[in-house]
């Protein structure tokens, strides 16, 4: 199925550069899973873990790059639905982890339907967008957010804000990716600030918490200010060279919250210090770009907005799970792509990777 | 491939400038905030992130030890408990002081009102104390409770006990929390830091508190200890021998009660104090831990005033022993030699008004050393009209009366030498020639403390010198100046006053003992003029607040042991019979029974 042709194709600095942070992270997740305690230190298996389900990871994407990725256009409709299907059993047969209830479990592993969500959001939104030839009118936009507002809704009442409004986010970004009409640009553009206020309304009090702390961490330094200041003393404790491979003792010390999972990213700053976490920082937007570069070089308006939905799926956990590592943002649990640990997130991670790598090894294929 | 939708390529989507723009803001924005993080404020999140591990704590240095001349325990350390808060580790202040005050029983008021007074003084990530002593039942039940709240922590400090306790706490005082005034003038207290108040303790404050020490510990989140290093280790306090005899003291105390009153025992020669008795007295061990209110309200309330230090706080009329400074001042100024005689009818005129003296009958022709050891009164109101109160106040002045000794304890009485210019300023009128008489008996205004008497003595037998008296043992002999007489004036007193004790009809006949020579000279001080009804009547029938002071003023020696034994006995009567029995026991506990 798969000729020497193609994989003579493949984008290898992509691949480098997503292997090359999964490494990065795995190392990190090392040392954050350290505590120091008396006479040394100790180790929590996270790292270990991460590392197998990297591999997993690793052998999903093999297999999504092993297919042409139009074939997932006939896929796409049954899998949404599927998707939506799990997302509406949760309440029923999920599992509540942390007072929110977002997993259904399956003996062995727990599955985290919003996930699965967004894949099929992002595959259903591409098929659709493809479609359409001129740019989007009020009706057609209409007709395709619906596709990212339903498991969005859903998603929302889990509670996990974080997942709903980066669906929606994802789909958004591909619909302006694809173009819409300037006067519904400049509509959003207008409304969508002036609406914002309005869903404080819409939100859970410990929701409401985390804004107000975000804009004031000093109000409550012991609870709900205790992660943003404790992550920026971290990070900005690092300085130029950082404190140094197993060193840092924001996190040794568990003065830094949730380090290994939506803080990792803190732990790094810490440890490797501004020239670590500007090297990573390189690498994330490296990795990016191959997506950005893929998407132009896709041979047709369906890879093409696969990759653009990949994109933003990645972009936008970075920029909120930095934003919020780094004090800019209020704190949203969305882990930060290979660097936090995350079975599923790997998993998906790396799902989304080979459908790019997909893209980008058959891109010749009409081109001839 | 066959199921493949083959779409035309319809050119590239919109936008394909869009997602690169993105990426080159995420880098921007994140950049910059790294650098602003790292680099800008890097020292400030440094700084931060020490604070947050690094935690320095004082290590307390023990207080220096007081012992007595022969080595007695007089103050020492226990270790004690006291409950301390970081409140930075703290997730629910107000919880955690709510079990607190419901652990230790103290009312959640007061312990909330201290930990707000207290909160300034206390550096971020610094123990702050709750509640300075808690038992060890205490220590048991918060420490079997730690986990459950994180900020809690029992340190172990030394605390001061005093195992002689009331024999000797109005020589050596007590400690005590600081309080605000104490914290503010000292930066080196902290809060719950135990301070001299009064006593040595508050006098040898600097020599005995020591230097406390610093030291480094790295915690974790949850308040944790990991790695201990001492960064300063603490001075202990200098232990101090004192020049007091506890033995001594204990016979006094024993002597005196149940009178109020005040003991001196000096050394002439050097000037150090053996024994400085002041009874009632308190126990200074119910300061250290904060005196309930109610005991203090007691203490303060009680009539006896057990808190007042007698020998140095008391000033009394010191009634005939006056006469030993009237004598030597007579002599200095020529107003009377040694043998000119006075003829006592038992009464003085001064123009109208009669002064008697203490026997009716009077006692005729009286030279000198009769009119001392007789103590006769006509003969002084005579000498002390011939000299005026000008003369009078100026002498007994350079004899160090009417100034305080200097010895080391706090709130030192000077007593009272009064004269004309004095006269003026307290009542606004003129200097009245019977008020000298008065004086010249040792009644009227004039007021000494027994310490000052206990100098006056000793400079008497060394050598004319008044020493500074001192409790320490190795102080150096310190002289504040010399008598206003010469040697022989010196010898005519002190051989008056071993008449006293030695002659036929010496006031003083109670001290005499074999072996030894003793002087003395008793004093009756009116403590109120005494109204006509209680004339002639014996102590016992008349009110305690109205009955006279009972003075005696002494010296011993026997071979190379010298002493000056001062005695003062609230109303306690006659000089002789009440302060007698008192004085001989001290010299009998000198000097050894067999000298009886």
């Amino acid at each position: 199925m798969i000729d020497r042709r193609l994989v003579s194709h493949v984008n290898w600095a992509f691949l480098g550069c997503a292997l090359l942070l999964m490494g990065l992270g795995v190392l990190n997740l090392y040392s954050a899973s350290a505590l120091r305690v008396e006479g040394g230190l100790a180790l929590d298996p996270y790292y270990r873990k991460q590392l197998i389900w990297g591999g997993i990871g690793l052998c999903v994407m093999l297999a999504t790059m092993l297919f042409d990725y139009r074939h997932l256009k006939s896929l796409a409709w049954p899998f949404f639905i599927l998707s939506v299907l799990l997302l509406a059993c949760v309440p029923f047969f999920g599992k509540t982890i942390y007072g929110a209830q977002r997993w259904i479990g399956f003996g062995f592993f727990n599955l985290q339907p919003s996930e699965i969500a967004k894949i099929s959001v992002l595959l259903l939104g591409a098929k659709l967008l493809a479609k359409i030839s001129d740019k989007l009118d009020w009706l057609v936009l209409f007709k395709v957010m619906l596709v990212g507002i339903v498991p969005a809704v859903l998603i929302v009442k889990q509670p996990d804000l974080g997942s709903g409004l980066t669906v929606i986010l994802l789909l958004g970004g591909m619909v302006i990716y694809k173009g819409v009409e300037t006067k519904i640009l400049k509509g959003i553009l207008i409304v969508g600030p002036l609406l914002l206020p309005f869903s404080w309304f819409f939100l859970h009090g410990y929701q409401k918490q985390r804004i107000l702390t975000f804009l004031n961490p000093g109000r409550d330094p012991l609870g709900a200010g205790y992660h943003i200041i404790q992550s920026q003393i971290a990070i900005g404790s690092g300085g130029f060279w950082g404190k140094g491979f197993l060193e840092g003792t924001q996190s040794q010390l568990s003065f830094l919250p949730e380090k290994h999972t939506d803080f990792a990213f803190a732990v790094f700053g810490e440890e490797w210090g501004f020239v670590g976490a500007l090297l990573l920082l390189v690498l994330f937007c490296m990795f990016l770009y191959q997506i950005v570069l893929t998407s132009q070089e896709a041979k047709d308006q369906f890879g093409s907005l696969l990759c653009a939905g990949v994109f933003f799926y990645f972009f936008l956990q970075i920029l909120i799970n930095m934003g919020m590592v780094l004090g800019l943002m209020p704190v949203v649990g969305i882990p930060l792509p290979f660097i936090s640990y995350g079975g599923s997130a790997s998993v998906v991670n790396f799902c989304l990777i080979g459908l790019v790598a997909n893209v980008s090894m058959r891109r010749f294929v009409f081109k001839k | 491939m066959s199921q493949i939708d083959n779409e035309t390529f319809q050119g590239l989507p919109g936008n394909p400038v869009l997602l690169s723009i993105l990426v080159v803001f995420l880098f921007c924005f994140f950049g910059l905030r790294l650098w602003y993080l790292q680099i800008y404020r890097g020292d400030y999140f440094d700084r931060k992130s020490r604070d947050n591990r690094i935690r320095r704590n004082a290590l307390y240095a023990p207080r220096g030890l007081l012992r007595d001349t022969n080595n007695v325990l007089l103050a020492e350390n226990k270790p004690s408990y006291a409950l301390s808060l970081v409140r930075e580790d703290c997730p629910d202040i107000e919880k955690t002081l709510a079990q607190v005050a419901a652990w230790v029983q103290i009312p959640l008021e007061q312990l909330r009102k201290d930990y707000v007074r207290g909160k300034k003084r206390v550096k971020p990530f610094a123990n702050q104390i709750l509640v300075p002593n808690i038992s060890f039942a205490q220590v048991a039940i918060i420490e079997s409770h730690a986990l459950d709240w994180p900020g809690l922590k029992i340190l172990v400090r030394p605390r001061r006990s005093y195992p002689q306790g009331p024999l000797m706490s109005h020589i050596l005082g007590y400690v005590a929390q600081a309080n605000e005034e104490e914290l503010n003038k000292d930066s080196n207290l902290a809060l719950g830091d135990n301070v001299g108040k009064i006593g040595l303790e508050y006098t040898l404050e600097g020599k005995l508190r020591g230097i406390k020490g610093l030291n480094e510990s790295e915690v974790d989140a949850a308040g944790r200890t990991l790695n201990e290093k001492v960064l300063a280790p603490s001075v202990a306090g200098e232990d101090l021998t004192l020049s007091v005899d506890f033995e001594l003291q204990k016979v006094i105390t024993q002597a005196l009660r149940p009178h109020a009153g005040a003991v001196v025992v000096l050394n002439p020669d050097t000037g150090k104090v053996l024994a400085l008795v002041s009874e009632p007295t308190y126990d200074n061990n119910s300061f250290v831990d904060g005196i309930s209110v109610l005991h203090w309200k007691a203490l303060l309330n009680n009539s006896r005033h057990p808190l007042q230090n007698r020998s140095i706080q008391s000033a009394y009329p010191p009634g005939s022993i006056f006469k030993l400074v009237m004598a030597a001042c007579g002599l200095a100024y020529g107003a009377v030699t040694p043998d000119e005689k006075i003829f006592c009818p038992g009464s003085y005129k001064l123009g109208n008004r009669v002064f008697r003296c203490w026997k009716r009958t009077g006692h005729g022709w009286v030279d000198l050393k009769r009119a001392l050891v007789e103590s006769c009164d006509v003969y002084f109101y005579r000498l002390g009209e011939t000299l005026g109160i000008e003369t009078i106040s100026t002498f007994a002045r350079s004899c160090g009366f009417g100034r305080p000794t200097g010895i080391a304890l706090p709130h030192e009485r000077g007593g009272l030498i009064p004269d004309s210019t004095w006269k003026w300023k307290r009542y606004g009128r003129p200097w009245q020639k019977g008020e000298t008489l008065n004086v010249s008996i040792g009644q009227g205004s004039v007021l000494v403390t027994p310490l000052q008497m206990a100098v006056y003595i000793g400079a008497l037998l060394n050598g004319g010198r008044i020493l500074q008296p001192s409790l320490l043992k190795d102080a150096p002999v310190f002289s504040r100046g010399d008598l206003p007489f010469d040697a022989a004036i010196r010898e005519r007193i002190t051989a008056a006053m071993e008449a006293t004790v030695e002659g036929r009809h010496g006031t003083a006949r109670r001290l005499r003992m074999k072996g030894c020579r003793i002087g003395g000279k008793t004093g009756t001080a009116q403590a109120v003029n005494l109204q006509e009804k209680y004339e002639n009547k014996d102590t016992e029938e008349i009110p305690y607040r109205l009955r006279d002071h009972a003075w005696m003023a002494s010296f011993g020696i026997r071979g190379k042991q010298r002493y000056v034994v001062v005695t003062m006995i609230e109303h306690g009567g006659h000089g002789g019979s009440a302060a007698g029995p008192v004085v001989r026991a001290v010299y009998e506990h000198l000097f050894g029974r067999e000298s009886k």
